[in-house]
């Protein structure tokens, strides 16, 4: 993507396996580089979620383009390194309305807090929910074990 | 003057109109809906995190069970998606890649079915659900013969398929309805002959259903491509995109197929016109299909190691699933479980859509959209 490349030469731009293009950016930069995707003509917000490498999150926002004549479209994947708790990133979700729940979501299982999000909930868990944040590989269920059904001692 | 209150409703969890366990908040001003919001989460049954415990063999179930209704096209999704992490060692057989294509098509027929079922019957016409019923059951028990299970098949496998099609399930093109159970020719001819027409007469043609869809709950093409939307919905708005053209997977490019688009500028019978007439085009793929797999035999598997581990790396696979745009997000880190599984499902994308298109329409139209957008909750809280 050669756009990219002139107007973020630090970025470091690699390729996925299927022709994807990845791009890594500076937190302070995200907002920018999606800004610039979506000027780009990239439209469309395929997904948004994270991956957790034990040492830090990463934030993965795939943007794809809507056009009827193109074949063999391809994706752009914009990551962004973050810390394990407490990451915060402006939302996309003014640009790209379609990211509001992709990014609820991500808050939900990852910590990940979007500043600017219009409506910054909890989406799949229940908004009481204390246990921290599912999708974090240190995670552990605190709640309590539900007693084993045993087979009564007068049913043989 | 004293000033109207607005009304707030709750529909569901359970409510009937809502295609499973859903919560639809509606504030009425009379009979205006004001506000629309849902709810989501009560199927939560955390796919992602079982799947980083689970190897990929053991993932494919899970994906049948997110989008229970289209389970091919989900699994197709995460196979591709494996296979494509593993670069050239891992070649799929063309019988295996025919295979997918058809059960792929035939299960979006069965999945359209019951969204246009389903959407006739949440307005309030009950005979054309049972009819969707009548003509799943026949391709219901075709599926049993070729995987094993009626709804949650587990059928492919990374590097092909389970098992070749069992010997006389293709049929030939002269099967007529008596054969409709028995044989693929047999269903696909009748569905041609009699199904899609008695649709058309019985609902497209209606014009009862015509007053309760047209001009209700419109979207605009700009609203959906910003709102993430695919598949029907998409194209109900009139942009002509669909996956198995634009970024084919399997073996797509082979077969001719036209792409219906709505004409009237994305309301609920445009989106219902478009799901009509794509039941028609899958139907002509799987008879491309079938004239092929019955002059190729050959083998179905390709050549796997024992334990499946593809090297380090990120995949993002796109297909076109029966309710839009499924695809995963596969990270490896060279064992033999996925790092990380990130499952985007198109209901949960087209949920977001209803507090845009409901402000403004009557709160009997929401159940019309609601239907139209045709939702699985089991794939949107995954």
């Amino acid at each position: 993507m050669d756009f990219l490349n002139e107007k973020f030469p630090d970025a470091q731009l690699s390729d996925q396996l299927n022709g994807d293009t990845e791009i890594l950016v500076d937190t302070k930069e995200y907002e920018k580089v999606v800004r610039a995707c979506y000027e780009a003509g990239y439209t469309f917000c395929s997904v948004l979620s994270a991956i957790d490498w034990k040492d830090r999150l990463t934030l993965v926002t795939s943007l794809c383009r809507i056009v009827p004549e193109e074949v063999n479209t391809r994706t752009i994947h914009v990551k962004v390194d973050l810390p394990r708790s407490g990451g915060r990133v402006w939302s996309i979700s003014n640009l790209y309305p379609g990211a509001n729940w992709h990014e609820r979501e991500t808050y939900d299982m990852y910590g990940i807090r979007f500043e600017g999000h219009p409506n910054h909930r909890r989406i799949l868990l229940p908004d009481n929910w204390q246990g921290g944040f599912p999708l974090l590989k240190d995670f552990v269920d605190h709640r309590p074990k539900r007693p084993r059904l045993v087979r009564h001692r007068y049913a043989e | 003057m004293e000033q109207a209150k607005e009304l707030l409703v709750n529909m569901g969890p359970q409510h009937p109109s809502t295609h499973g366990v859903l919560r639809l908040m509606v504030k009425l001003d009379g009979e205006t809906v004001t506000w629309c919001e849902p709810d989501i989460g009560y199927l939560h049954r955390c796919f992602e995190k079982l799947s980083e415990f689970k190897t990929y063999p053991q993932v494919i179930p899970f994906t049948d069970r997110t989008d229970y209704l289209a389970a091919i096209t989900n699994e197709l999704c995460f196979v591709e998606g494996t296979e494509k992490l593993f670069g050239d060692a891992i070649v799929v057989p063309e019988r295996a890649q025919y295979i997918r294509v058809l059960l792929a098509e035939f299960q979006r027929i069965c999945s359209h079915l019951l969204a246009l079922g389903a959407m006739a019957m949440d307005i309030g016409a009950i005979t054309p659900f049972l009819y969707a019923w009548r003509d799943r059951e026949k391709m219901y028990s075709l599926f049993e013969r070729i995987t094993g299970g009626r709804m949650l098949y587990n059928y492919l496998r990374i590097g092909g398929v389970r098992n070749d099609l069992p010997a006389g399930i293709l049929g030939t093109p002269t099967d007529g309805e008596d054969k409709a159970d028995q044989t693929i020719w047999g269903f696909i001819n009748y569905f041609d002959s009699y199904v899609w027409p008695q649709w058309e007469a019985l609902v497209t043609d209606n014009r009862i259903f015509q007053w309760r869809t047209q001009d209700v709950g419109k979207l605009s093409a700009a609203n959906a491509i910003a709102y993430g939307a695919s598949g029907a919905v998409l194209r109900g708005s009139g942009v002509k995109f669909d996956l198995r053209k634009n970024l084919p997977n399997a073996i797509y490019d082979r077969f001719e197929f036209d792409i219906p688009v709505g004409k009237a500028g994305g309301d609920c019978f445009d989106r219902w016109i478009v799901r009509a007439e794509e039941m028609r085009q899958s139907s002509r793929i799987v008879k491309q299909a079938l004239a092929w797999l019955a002059e190729n035999p050959g083998e179905t598997m390709g050549k796997v190691p024992r334990i499946l581990k593809p090297p380090k790396g990120e995949i993002y696979h796109r297909i076109e699933g029966a309710r839009g745009e499924v695809s995963c997000y596969i990270v490896s880190d060279g064992g033999t479980n996925p790092y990380k599984v990130k499952w985007r499902s198109p209901c949960f994308v087209h949920l977001q859509l209803m507090p845009l298109i409901c402000p403004g329409q009557k709160i009997a139209d929401v159940i019309a959209i609601l239907g139209s957008i045709d939702i699985v909750l089991g794939e949107v809280d995954r």
